[in-house]
């Protein structure tokens, strides 16, 4: 893929419509870990980058703390994070009732304004 | 009056008035934030012929009974250890300082009326269980790799916000390490952090548990929600 820079405009406007879901959930999670199970991904591996808390702080949080402002490689990673670790099956379950499926897919959203989605012939970057 | 007591006087007094009106006109307004974000949905259009449950006492009934048959495969069922930990401590929060002999009567000399009270040998066990749930779900933090790697340090903080008045009250109480009256001070002015802090930090929470498990409508929310949330503001 041709290295490009991040366009933050189209990032900014997703979080812009977004925030009120995006820093709820943020401020809501209680880094509990509890969702862990519910996730059939760490179920089968235990590796915690499968937590579905996980994946929504590393991906739309990041994004939200940094008001779009990441490299392409971070954007690449947040990439490998909604796609390669994540199937976005929508199983995974809060007991705060933080819709984490939802968040991941504002991100994976985010990731598209960048050119950047699932690519089936290739391995992801990291891991 | 020693400068001690005077600061003991207002932290006693006008402060903890002033923690309590924070505390519930926070939670007032918080609320009212999140219920002007839900919706209530548009009912399915189901024909007649179709529509298998027509009471919604009934309705409400089977989806109670859904729920137990399903506890096995919620987290109770998942994290049995830690669920239990979680509820115990949650409701130790809270009754212990609501019904403790010591708060009770301070309320009483205050507005003449209190609450029933706890024994002070049950308090002092619900004190011990609050602490040891902290120390648990510290060292849960700290060694689980699982849960180190969404800890932040302000995790830690909130957690040493939250039991430091339980334990600064138990040393005070046992007249255990420093004077009684620094102890107590100590005491009450972590109490009054909390009490602000609630509505506005991630123990907000505490407000939020109730939106998502009996308002909005969800495949483990308990009772019978209709609504859902509404978070993109409308262009
Ligand atoms: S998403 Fe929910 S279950 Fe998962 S860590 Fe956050 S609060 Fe805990
Ligand atoms: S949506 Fe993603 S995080 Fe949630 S259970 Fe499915 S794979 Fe796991």
């Amino acid at each position: 893929m041709a290295k490009k820079n991040i366009d933050t405009a189209p990032i900014q406007k997703i979080l812009k419509k977004n925030k009120r879901e995006i820093k709820l959930g943020l401020k809501v999670c209680a880094h509990c870990s509890l969702c862990a199970e519910s996730c059939f991904l760490y179920q089968a591996t235990k590796d915690p980058k499968y937590m579905p808390s996980y994946k929504f702080i590393n991906s739309i949080g990041r994004l939200y703390r940094k008001n779009g402002k990441l490299s392409r490689g971070e954007m690449t990673k947040i990439r490998d994070i909604v796609w390669h670790d994540c199937v976005l099956c929508s199983r995974c379950y809060c007991p705060f009732g933080i819709n984490i499926p939802s968040l991941i897919a504002l991100a994976r959203q985010a990731c598209r304004t960048q050119d950047l989605y699932r690519e089936y012939d290739k391995e992801p970057t990291e891991g | 009056m020693t400068f001690q007591d005077q600061i003991l006087y207002i932290v006693q007094g006008p402060i903890v008035w002033i923690a309590f009106m924070i505390f519930v006109a926070g939670i007032i307004g918080q609320t009212f934030r999140l219920s002007r974000m839900i919706r209530k949905n548009q009912p399915l259009r189901i024909s007649d012929s179709a529509k298998t449950v027509k009471n919604k006492k009934k309705e409400r009934w089977q989806r109670w009974m859904h729920h137990i048959g399903q506890v096995k495969t919620t987290m109770i069922g998942t994290s049995p250890f830690l669920t239990t930990v979680s509820i115990i401590f949650h409701i130790c929060l809270f009754i212990t300082p609501i019904f403790l002999m010591g708060h009770n009567v301070l309320l009483k000399a205050a507005i003449g009326l209190s609450l029933p009270s706890f024994s002070e040998p049950v308090s002092d066990i619900l004190t011990l269980i609050v602490l040891f749930c902290g120390l648990f779900f510290l060292l849960r933090r700290l060694l689980l790799r699982r849960v180190r790697i969404i800890t932040t340090p302000y995790d830690i903080l909130l957690l040493l916000v939250v039991v430091f008045p339980f334990f600064t009250g138990f040393l005070a109480h046992h007249h255990l390490l420093l004077n009684y009256k620094l102890m107590i001070m100590l005491h009450i002015i972590s109490g009054e952090l909390i009490l602000i802090m609630i509505p506005f930090s991630k123990f907000f929470h505490m407000i939020f548990f109730f939106f998502g498990r009996f308002l909005i409508v969800n495949e483990y929310s308990l009772g019978l929600p209709k609504r859902n949330w509404q978070f993109q503001t409308r262009e």
